[in-house]
Parts: structure tokens; C-alpha cells; sequence
């Protein structure tokens, strides 16, 4: 009796399943699915699957192995080199140095940059220009911008040093980026004055969008200028403060060119971090699933810091 | 406009001369490094070593720059970063603005898990795919060549560049498409002949931000390419960087030619290139 209830309603639910299933289908059959979006997306998906989807996913399973990057043999050794990972003094160093370097990106260019654009939101003389002139080491080659940087730390006529002597403080010069203490803190000066253009710029476009009688209305309350800035112009910000804390936050995890370049993860290993780390292990060291294991402590970071703002990404386009 | 009108005829108040102070020293300061490679890239060699970063030069000096752009092999560099910048930009955006218009005109089934497929690769960082891109790159028979670089550099531009081109597709009146639809217009003619020449702006937009990507990219060709004759310029620059360390006169001509580019492409589209970097990020 039970059973056969059961079994009828699980029928009737099975038979319902099949009529909306059909209904679904045939509206695909009766409208005759276009192969025509396949065909203009089809270059797109190819190229987007074969050179980052299966990358991906790929370097996902090499990070289960042991490999040396060269051999026919590949040892698989499940979760150990992600186990190794915590052994391993120089990861963890590496580690501690993009926490560092995502600290003082979030302190120095972002709320520079946030200052900067209040203050080049004033009808300022000459603020075209110097927005540029914040804004343009942002757009150039960081190999580039490494050896500007480099030359300018040199122990014998860097910029620094001559400056130092200038004003008698030679004894404070040297070899900035050869010095165990100053090698780190010498390539996040490079970095900030590098990396201050682009938050400024965000901050610049999303002040734009706060109705100016906000301000005139509080002014007329007796807000003071702190105060505005505190009530009106931070909370219409929220958005952009999504955007640039998500981009100062991947792109220090992911930060490469400026350290290779720079310091080559010196002296000692001083200057290390993830993706040099990951770089020298997979290229150089030969110890391929051991540096995939790296790349993908970088893209989980990655990952998980962006999928909010993908989201975002994606409702300003629904309509 | 009035409000910006009335405040810059008020009077210079204390604040307004400190605001100006602390600017232009900080604006000193940022332009510096520019002003030392420039007079550095021009002056002999003898007179660096004599008189220091600071002097002002006494002779000026085109020999750097014909030192690097000779001896120093830039002229290898510009050509193949030229060729890399010129045809694989306009064949990536175009095959982002190809995508981009079934999914801003067209439903078909998995419209929306498409675009969030390719949206995800935002998140995605180069680092993970650069041992299976070398491994395939070798499998294809391209090590090693400049052909090399434009599978995966057009892979990691398709996200931005189709989310950029979608919206705008997404702002053409689809009316214009229909009309062009009931004369038996075909998909292809509609796309080339219609929505492309309206997209001018946001094409122009993501041409010139993907030149600057692409002339900067350091990781990827530094993974897939190792010869002399094909490296790129910021490749050749690290080459150049490590032999000239020591000769600071033609170093700076270096970083001068390997910046110089850019330079120019921001200051004449300045413009184009904030709104695309700013714009892309969200709707305004």
C-alpha cells in the first residue's frame, strides 16, 4: 500500500520530470538551436581553453606529482608537495614577503591614491599634469622601471647615495638593494611609486559620480571638511574601494618582474617571493610539480580574492 | 561648472598654498627618476663619471642611443616587439569582438556560463599555466619563436577584452540589427558592417591598452623564448640591464628606448587609456 504510493508518486514525478524536460528541449528544437553565436565564438573558446583553461587545470594535477619537467616520468604524490610547502623555509619567507608587500600596497599607494585624487578633484592649477605625472610610471615596462630603480640604489653613483653625500649623510650610503634590511624595503619604494597612479585614477572616476549636492548640503548642516569626506565622499566610494583593494591585493600576490628584475630574490633569499619562488623551482631547479604546487598557492589566492569582483563584474552588465 | 568656476577665482588661502606645496614636491619627486634617465641617456660617458648624477651635463650625447640601439641589439628588440604588438593586438581583439556579439545580441543555450567562463579568467594568473603553455608551445613545434607568444597573450586577453566589448555591444539599439536581419543581412555582415564601425571607441580603447600590455610582458616571454634574435624588449632590457650595469650612460639610453613607446602612447592617448584601465573595471 505504502510502497505503492511511494512508487506511484515517485512515478508521477518521474512523468512530470520527462513533460518539462521535453518542453525544454523542444523549445531549443522548435526555435532550431542557431549554430551561428557557436561559430563567431568558437576562435575565442579554442584559443581560451587550450592555452589557459587546460593550463590550468593541468598545473592543478602537476602540483600532485613529483616531476622533474623533463622526464617521461611522472611520480604522483597526491597532497605532499603542498605538505612540503610548510617545510620550507624559503616558501614560507616567500609568503611572509607578498603578506608584506600587500600590507604597504593597501597603506601607502591606495590610501595615497585616494588622496591624491581628493586633492586633484579641486579645481587646482596644472592638475591634468599632474595627474599624468603620478599616473605615467604605472603604464611602463616594470623591467624598465626595475632598472630605472636599480641604478638609482647603485652603491657607487646612485642617485641615493650622491644625494646622501650632497647633504652629508654619506654614512648612510650603500648598496641599497644589496643589504639584507634595506633590499625589501628598497623595492616597495620602487613599487609605490610605481603603483600610486593607478588607484588615484580609479578614485578620480568614482569621485566623479557623487552628486555635488551632498556636499552642499551638508556644508549647510555645518559639516566640516573631515567630516564630508568621512559621510559623503568614503561610502559613495564603496565600489571603487571593492575594485582597488581587490587589484592591490592580487597584484601582490602575483608581483614578478619588479623582484626578478631587481634583486633576483636576493641577496641571500631575502627578497623572495611566490611566483620567483615558483619561477626558479619549475625553470631552473627542476622541480616542477614542487613549483606547480607554488603557482597554485598563488591562483587559490588569486581566486578567492577576485571571484567577489567577477561578481561584481558581472551584475553591471545584467540588464 | 559653476561651482568649479567660482572656486578657482577664490582667493589663495593658507591651505590652498600648502595643498600646492606638498603637491608639486611630491610631483618632483615622481617626475625625477624620468629627469635622471633622460639627461643620464644623453650625456658622455666622461662627463657622468666626472661630475656626478646631479651637475648639469656639459656635452650632449646622441652615441648612447646609437650604442643601444646598435651594439646593445635594440633594434632586434623594437622589431620584434613591433611585430608582436602590431599583429597579435588586432587579431586578439578581434577575436574577443567575435565572442563578444553572440553574447551581447544573441540567447542560445549556455549564453550566460560562457561569458562567466571567460569572466573567471580575471582570477586566473599566468603563473599556473606557464609549464603547460611551455610543454604545448613545444608539442606545436613553436619554441623558441615569436609565434609562441600570441596563443597564450591573446588567451589572457580574451576576459577583459570581451567583458569591455560586450558592454559596449550591449549599448547598440538592437533595432538596427533587426532592420538589418529582415533585408537577409547575414550574422557576419551584420557584425563587421554595423557593430564593429560603432564600437570605434571601445576598439580604440582596447587597442591601446593592449599595446601597453603587450610591449611590457616580461614572464611569459621570459619562459617561452631563449635566443638572442627573438627576445622581446622588456627581455632584451634585462639582457642589457645585467651586461651595462656598469656603464650608466648607455644603461639609461636603454631604459630610454624601452620606455620611449609607451611614453609617446600615453601622451598622445592618455584619455583612451585611463578610461579603458578605469571604465573596464565597472559600468559608470
Amino acid at each position: 500500500m505504502d510502497l505503492l504510493e511511494v512508487s506511484k508518486g515517485v512515478g508521477e514525478r518521474l512523468a512530470e520530470r520527462e513533460v518539462s524536460r521535453a518542453s525544454y528541449m523542444s523549445r531549443f528544437l522548435r526555435k532550431r538551436v542557431s549554430v551561428t553565436p557557436y561559430l563567431f565564438l568558437l576562435p575565442a573558446l579554442v584559443i581560451y581553453l587550450t592555452f589557459l583553461v587546460y593550463p590550468a587545470i593541468y598545473s592543478l594535477y602537476l602540483s600532485l606529482t613529483e616531476w622533474d619537467g623533463l622526464s617521461p616520468q611522472k611520480k604522483f604524490v597526491g597532497l605532499q608537495n603542498y605538505i612540503s610547502l610548510w617545510g620550507d623555509p624559503v616558501f614560507r619567507l616567500a609568503l611572509r614577503n607578498n603578506v608584506i608587500w600587500t600590507v604597504v600596497t593597501l597603506l601607502v599607494p591606495t590610501i595615497g591614491g585616494l588622496a591624491l585624487a581628493v586633492a586633484l578633484n579641486q579645481p587646482l592649477r596644472g592638475r591634468n599634469l599632474f595627474r599624468a605625472v603620478f599616473y605615467a610610471p604605472g603604464v611602463l615596462p616594470l623591467v624598465a622601471v626595475a632598472s630605472i630603480w636599480g641604478w638609482i640604489y647603485n652603491p657607487n653613483f646612485g642617485f641615493i647615495n650622491e644625494m646622501l653625500r650632497h647633504i652629508g649623510l654619506g654614512s648612510l650610503a650603500h648598496g641599497w638593494l644589496a643589504d639584507y634590511d634595506t633590499a625589501l624595503p628598497a623595492t616597495l619604494v620602487t613599487a609605490i611609486w610605481q603603483g600610486i597612479g593607478l588607484p588615484m585614477m580609479f578614485y578620480l572616476a568614482g569621485l566623479q559620480v557623487i552628486p555635488q549636492e551632498q556636499y552642499e548640503a551638508a556644508a549647510i548642516d555645518g559639516a566640516n571638511a573631515w567630516q564630508r569626506f568621512w559621510h559623503i565622499t568614503l561610502p559613495w566610494l564603496s565600489q571603487t574601494h571593492v575594485i582597488v583593494i581587490t587589484l592591490a591585493v592580487i597584484s601582490s600576490f602575483r608581483v614578478f618582474d619588479l623582484i626578478y628584475a631587481m634583486t633576483y630574490g636576493g641577496p641571500g633569499q631575502t627578497t623572495q617571493v611566490l611566483a620567483t619562488w615558483m619561477y626558479f623551482n619549475t625553470f631552473q631547479y627542476y622541480h616542477a610539480g614542487y613549483g606547480s604546487a607554488i603557482a597554485w598557492v598563488i591562483a587559490g589566492i588569486s581566486l578567492l580574492v577576485t571571484i567577489p569582483y567577477i561578481r561584481l563584474m558581472a551584475r553591471s552588465q545584467q540588464e | 561648472m559653476t561651482v568649479e568656476v567660482s572656486l578657482s577665482r577664490r582667493p589663495l588661502g593658507l591651505g590652498r598654498v600648502l595643498l600646492y606645496l606638498v603637491l608639486g614636491l611630491l610631483g618632483v619627486v615622481w617626475l625625477s627618476p624620468f629627469v635622471i634617465v633622460v639627461i643620464t641617456a644623453f650625456r658622455s660617458e666622461a662627463d657622468f663619471f666626472n661630475y656626478g648624477v646631479f651637475s648639469i651635463p656639459h656635452s650632449f650625447e646622441w652615441r648612447n642611443l646609437l650604442d643601444a640601439w646598435e651594439i646593445g641589439n635594440f633594434q632586434v628588440y623594437y622589431r620584434n616587439s613591433l611585430i608582436v604588438s602590431f599583429l597579435k593586438v588586432p587579431l586578439g581583439i578581434l577575436i574577443a569582438s567575435l565572442a563578444a556579439y553572440p553574447l551581447a545580441k544573441m540567447r542560445f543555450p549556455l549564453d550566460n556560463s560562457i561569458f562567466l567562463l571567460f569572466l573567471i579568467g580575471l582570477a586566473v594568473p599566468i603563473h599556473v599555466t606557464l609549464l603547460p603553455v611551455f610543454i604545448l608551445i613545444r608539442h606545436l613545434g613553436l619554441s623558441n619563436t615569436l609565434w609562441s607568444l600570441f596563443p597564450p597573450y591573446i588567451a589572457f586577453g580574451l576576459p577583459l577584452q570581451i567583458f569591455v566589448m560586450r558592454g559596449f555591444f550591449k549599448m547598440i539599439p538592437t533595432e538596427l540589427l533587426e532592420a538589418a536581419r529582415l533585408d537577409g543581412a547575414t550574422e557576419l555582415r551584420n557584425f563587421w558592417l554595423i557593430m564593429m564601425p560603432l564600437a570605434k571607441p571601445a576598439l580604440a580603447t582596447l587597442f591601446i591598452i593592449d599595446f601597453v600590455s603587450t610591449w611590457n610582458e616580461l614572464l611569459i616571454a621570459l619562459v617561452l623564448l631563449n635566443s638572442e634574435s627573438v627576445r622581446t624588449v622588456p627581455l632584451g632590457l634585462l639582457n642589457f640591464q645585467g651586461q651595462y650595469s656598469s656603464q650608466i650612460t648607455d644603461l639609461n639610453a636603454g631604459i630610454l628606448l624601452s620606455i620611449l613607446p609607451i611614453i609617446v602612447v600615453f601622451l598622445a592617448f592618455q584619455r583612451y587609456l585611463v578610461a579603458g584601465l578605469t571604465g573596464g573595471a565597472l559600468k559608470e
